[in-house]
């Protein structure tokens, strides 16, 4: 029984959805709007994909940006690395702002501060200005870390995996909608009156618009965790405000961060960089036309309607029955076998093979994406917010890096830099098989024979002082909501759906 | 993968439909002798200026060389110093995938001599170096002869081009505006939330 009475009092809370003892949801219901897991999940991947259409609003229209601002290929090439690398430390600082000052806060005003950079767009005269408007445009990406992490906050760990698919696949479907949506708009406009070097400008107001309203959507319609925002819950002592130090050491002294931000820069990071050069490469190699080329492009994009969410859903199905080592298996599998075929797709040389071949390879480049975020909200609890930022960097990362190497001047043909790529992919993922969880295995071995418990393994991100106040809480809450990725071996405790008095500490 | 299937076919229906026999730049011979008004170096405004173009059959050819050709085309051109690093302009033997002309002055019926058009070099022509040349085309729309302002190896008698900007004023205002509230909005909503935040504490 609650000695005090506190303001809101959460045993009185219902929620619409069935909950677990964090108040997380444990189910999906995905034509569902209730606030506040629904609510939360809809707000969240319209906010990513907005800024996913902004941040490659420029590509389909680069023919004729290009000509207006008299760009070489040198400078397009050097936007489109720009547009990517901002995002970089981006989202690690977005991760950080998540921990301390809540997703709502820290996603809305990232959105409203790069929105000015959407806006600039169309007042841009030259080479210089176009490189910095996509640079600055570009770190509207980290957005994806506030996704992931609000997930992570509102559902529980049987289906965090597919909240987290589906917010990162349907926000990424923005890179391929814009080449679709950019296109139109501009013709539509242009079909007005204006003269095509004004059209573009204009059409930069769309992308612009829409991230400034989904900002305002995410603040005066989300909210941080189911039991309220985290100012309310650090005011009236609910939720602790964490120390910014101690946060960021548990994050970077755990290496299976480390790997899962390698391993995550040859999936997404590949997605961006295809992202970037596709269409030239089908435009170029088999010699279809611009729009034939744009449709292409958008089709990679466009895949992630469902393949990343897909990767999402097998690795929660795959955890049902073989825990966190049936995600661990998968997601090397499923990365793999994407980087097989990466090499594949430089080598086929006739248009209908290549269009094929990058549709399969869509699926389970994406698909790796998904799955990498099955396994993320797991790594840590208490720096959640800078694990999944170190990994989402690590992301952009991988698409710099291979960008750089691969596709920037002549050194390589395109088809070959295709091949390399995916040669990268197949090295880059074996780190997958090095992440070991005592409490649960990894790919080689099962859990530790000392028996160690999800609490142990939570509890260690804690010191002493820190505990005796009683911080870590939440993190046991979490562990204990966590014993479903031992797999079929434990039975998970059952959730009700109206907490009468919550449980004791455990 | 129905929707795969679709895409695959529809986009070799397309490409066998462009497939088709092109003639190359090389084959053709410089028949005719084409003038335009610019001087080498000139400036002009798109949009605002003019150029006049004239061109005829040369008659130190043999005759009846001239016999197929039905139609001109008179187009732009891009000067070599517009084409480094940019693919898309790039000259190519071929000339269905040849992109040195890609704006079109005048289409007009051959006739040997006095033929003369004067342009405004259009709106969006953007900002480059150029130079003009005419096709002459045969009843099946082939290229079978060529002439242009400049010499063979395209560095005599280039003029250039600047293009408008596309920006206007109002369009400056709008982005500042929006980009100033943006920011603005942003503060009211940190203000809003510590006002919220200090009043569910004293309630």
């Amino acid at each position: 029984m609650e000695v005090e009475q506190k303001p809101n009092d959460l045993s009185t809370q219902k929620f619409p959805l069935p909950v677990d003892s964090e108040h997380k949801a444990t189910v999906f219901r995905v034509h569902s709007f209730a606030p506040p897991h629904m609510r939360a999940f809809h707000i969240s991947w319209i906010s990513f994909f907005s800024c996913f259409v902004s941040t490659f609003a420029a590509p389909p229209l680069l023919p004729i940006i290009r000509d207006n601002l008299n760009l070489t290929s040198t400078d397009i090439g050097n936007a489109g690395i720009a547009a990517v690398s901002g995002a970089v430390f981006a989202r690690v600082a977005m991760g950080t702002a998540c921990d301390l000052v809540g997703p709502r806060l820290a996603s809305s005003s990232l959105i409203l501060l790069t929105a000015p950079a959407v806006f600039c767009s169309s007042i841009s005269n030259s080479p210089v200005s176009f490189l910095l408007v996509r640079f600055f445009t570009g770190f509207s990406l980290a957005t994806f870390v506030s996704t992931q992490f609000w997930m992570s906050s509102m559902f529980t760990a049987r289906v965090v995996g597919t909240a987290n698919g589906l917010a990162g696949g349907w926000g990424n479907l923005g890179g391929g909608a814009t080449q679709l949506i950019m296109p139109l708009v501009f013709s539509v406009i242009r079909d007005i009156g204006a003269t095509k070097f004004t059209a573009w400008r204009i059409a930069f107001f769309i992308p612009a618009l829409f991230q400034t309203l989904s900002a305002y959507a995410i603040f005066f319609l989300g909210q941080d965790m189911p039991d309220g925002n985290y100012s309310k819950l650090h005011k009236s002592g609910e939720r602790h405000k964490d120390n910014f130090p101690q946060v960021l050491y548990h994050a970077v002294t755990n290496y299976r961060g480390w790997i899962l931000a390698l391993t995550y820069g040859y999936c997404f990071g590949v997605e961006l960089t295809v992202d970037n050069i596709i269409a030239q490469y089908f435009y170029d190699r088999f010699n279809v036309n611009l729009r034939t080329a744009g449709m292409i492009a958008a089709s990679f994009g466009l895949a992630n309607i469902f393949s990343r969410p897909g990767g999402g859903i097998l690795s929660d199905a795959v955890a049902k029955r073989f825990g966190m080592r049936g995600r661990l298996w998968t997601l090397w599998m499923v990365q793999t076998i994407g980087g097989l075929l990466c090499v594949l797709l430089g080598k086929v040389g006739s248009l209908g093979a290549s269009v094929a071949v990058m549709l399969v390879f869509s699926i389970f480049c994406q698909a790796a994406c998904g799955l990498t975020f099955g396994v993320v909200p797991f790594v840590s609890r208490r720096s959640l917010g800078i694990i999944s930022g170190m990994t989402g960097g690590g992301g952009n990362v991988g698409a710099v890096l291979t960008q750089v190497i691969l596709f920037r001047g002549s050194r390589f043909s395109t088809e070959t830099g295709i091949t390399l790529m995916g040669i990268m992919i197949l090295c880059c993922s074996l780190p997958i098989w090095l992440i070991y969880f005592p409490q649960w295995g990894g790919m080689l071995h099962g859990p530790s024979s000392k028996g160690t418990t999800e609490e142990e393994y939570y509890m260690s991100e804690w010191s002493s002082t820190e505990r005796n106040k009683g911080f870590h809480q939440a993190s046991m809450k979490f562990a204990d909501n966590s014993r479903s990725e031992r797999g079929r071996r434990v039975e998970s405790a059952p959730a009700p759906v109206d907490q009468g008095t919550p449980s004791p500490g455990v | 993968m129905a929707r795969a299937a679709l895409l695959v076919s529809s986009i070799l229906l397309s490409c066998l439909v462009a497939t088709s026999y092109g003639a190359t730049i090389s084959s053709l011979m410089r028949t005719l002798v084409v003038t335009a008004s610019p001087a080498a170096g000139q400036v002009l405004k798109a949009g605002e200026d003019k150029i006049t173009v004239t061109w005829s059959y040369n008659n130190t050819f043999a005759r009846g060389t001239d016999s197929t050709y039905k139609t001109i085309k008179v187009k732009l051109c891009y000067a070599p110093i517009s084409q480094v690093d940019r693919a898309w302009r790039k000259t190519v033997d071929d000339l269905s995938k040849d992109k040195t002309c890609q704006f079109n002055i005048v289409t007009k019926p051959y006739n040997p001599s006095n033929n003369t058009f004067t342009w405004t070099v259009e709106r969006d022509t953007p900002t480059a170096t150029y130079f003009v040349r005419a096709y002459a085309y045969n009843s099946a729309e082939e290229e079978v002869g060529f002439g242009q302002t400049t010499d063979a190896h395209k560095t005599t008698n280039l003029f250039e081009v600047h293009a408008i900007s596309g920006r206007h004023t109002s369009l400056d205002i709008s982005s500042i505006c929006f980009s100033a509230f943006s920011v603005v909005s942003l503060f009211g909503f940190f203000f809003i939330e510590k006002r919220k935040a200090k009043s569910s504490q004293q309630k």
